[in-house]
């Protein structure tokens, strides 16, 4: 008669692993997140750069990490190793751009083009400052919207 | 009168070619690959980074490469988030540097097409600790653009980055890394 609770416990417990599994299982392969679906912070590439050479930790804060709308002037577009299509966007300084890395190929996209491209924002690179080459902020997975 | 204005104008150019450094020969990219592989008992891990800055002058051999850590990119998102906070803490340290040498750049014709094996040596800097690496590598001309690789192995423990207790044993304490940059030549300085 002792059996039924015994049994009980046993089910719950069994229960809890099954859910524990597959809950990490569903976290550990959790898709990264959607750039085209998520909200953006809206910014023109001129302004971008500014803000990284002028005050990096309010440009840290503000756009690290984040996704981004930029707008901007296309400086150049050409294909890195991995095919992917890199398109720099024109700042104030002659030798830096906002980098682009495309998520999926934009056709058609040409030298003196106006774009606005979304994509995650992973910093500014610093370059080497004292060889005389500047840097540039770099945006990951991007995707063109006009 | 004529020699002194001759002397003048030797001068003149010397000055502006040292300044403007137009005996170097610098080639550079923004967009160079460092890929990163370990093995694990339950999945191997790999990420790609296609935004590393590096920077060569074929004249000295001096070789930089500046890389930001949250531009790794991971096949799943919980490795990425992991790689950032618990092992890299990329907000604390947002990137990693080299500044090294090519030995005996000399031996290396870049006016030809060809691949040349080469030593690197110099320091790198992970997770705000620096370590005097050496490497070898492999430059290649072809069709007047350059290219260089290295594949090289760093054990994390000398980078301070610690693996947390529980993965322990499924993470491997040595990281390979791999270096693919194709160059582009300064036309300015």
């Amino acid at each position: 008669m002792e059996t039924r609770p015994i049994k009980n416990t046993i089910l719950i417990f069994v229960a809890l692993v099954v859910i524990a599994l597959i809950t990490g299982y569903t976290l550990w392969n959790k898709p990264h997140m959607d750039i085209r679906e998520t909200e953006a912070i809206e910014t023109n590439a001129v302004n971008l750069y500014k803000i990284f050479i002028t005050d990096s930790t309010e440009a840290k804060t503000t756009y690290v990490n984040k996704v981004l709308n930029v707008f901007g002037i296309v400086k150049s577009v050409s294909v890195n190793q991995e095919h992917q299509q890199i398109i720099l966007l024109k700042t104030s300084e002659p030798d830096a751009s906002v980098n682009c890395t495309m998520e999926g190929n934009a056709v058609g996209i040409r030298v003196g083009d106006q774009v606005l491209l979304k994509g995650l924002c992973v910093g500014y690179s610093g370059g080497e400052a004292d060889m005389g080459l500047p840097g540039d902020v770099f945006l990951v997975r991007c995707y063109r919207f006009t | 009168m004529r020699k002194k204005i001759i002397y003048s104008a030797v001068f003149f150019l010397f000055t502006i070619c040292v300044e403007g450094n137009c005996f170097s020969q610098e080639y550079f990219t923004k967009n160079g690959r460092i890929s990163f592989f370990s093995k694990a008992t339950l999945e191997n891990i790999t990420a790609d980074n296609n935004q590393a800055i590096s920077l060569l002058n074929t004249q000295t051999g001096e070789l930089r490469f500046h890389v930001l850590i949250n531009a790794f990119h991971f096949p799943k998102a919980m490795m990425e988030q992991h790689f950032n906070t618990d092992y890299m803490e990329s907000e604390k340290y947002p990137s990693s540097k080299f500044k090294g040498t090519i030995a005996e750049i000399n031996k290396v014709d870049f006016s030809k097409d060809g691949s040349y094996k080469v030593n690197v040596n110099g320091s790198l800097e992970i997770h705000g600790a620096s370590k005097n690496i050496t490497g070898v590598g492999a430059i290649s001309i072809k069709d007047g653009k350059l290219s260089a690789t290295s594949v090289f192995k760093i054990i994390l423990k000398d980078y301070n980055i610690d693996i947390p207790s529980i993965v322990i044993n499924n993470i491997s304490q040595q990281i390979e890394i791999i270096v693919s940059c194709q160059y582009e030549k300064r036309m300015s300085n």
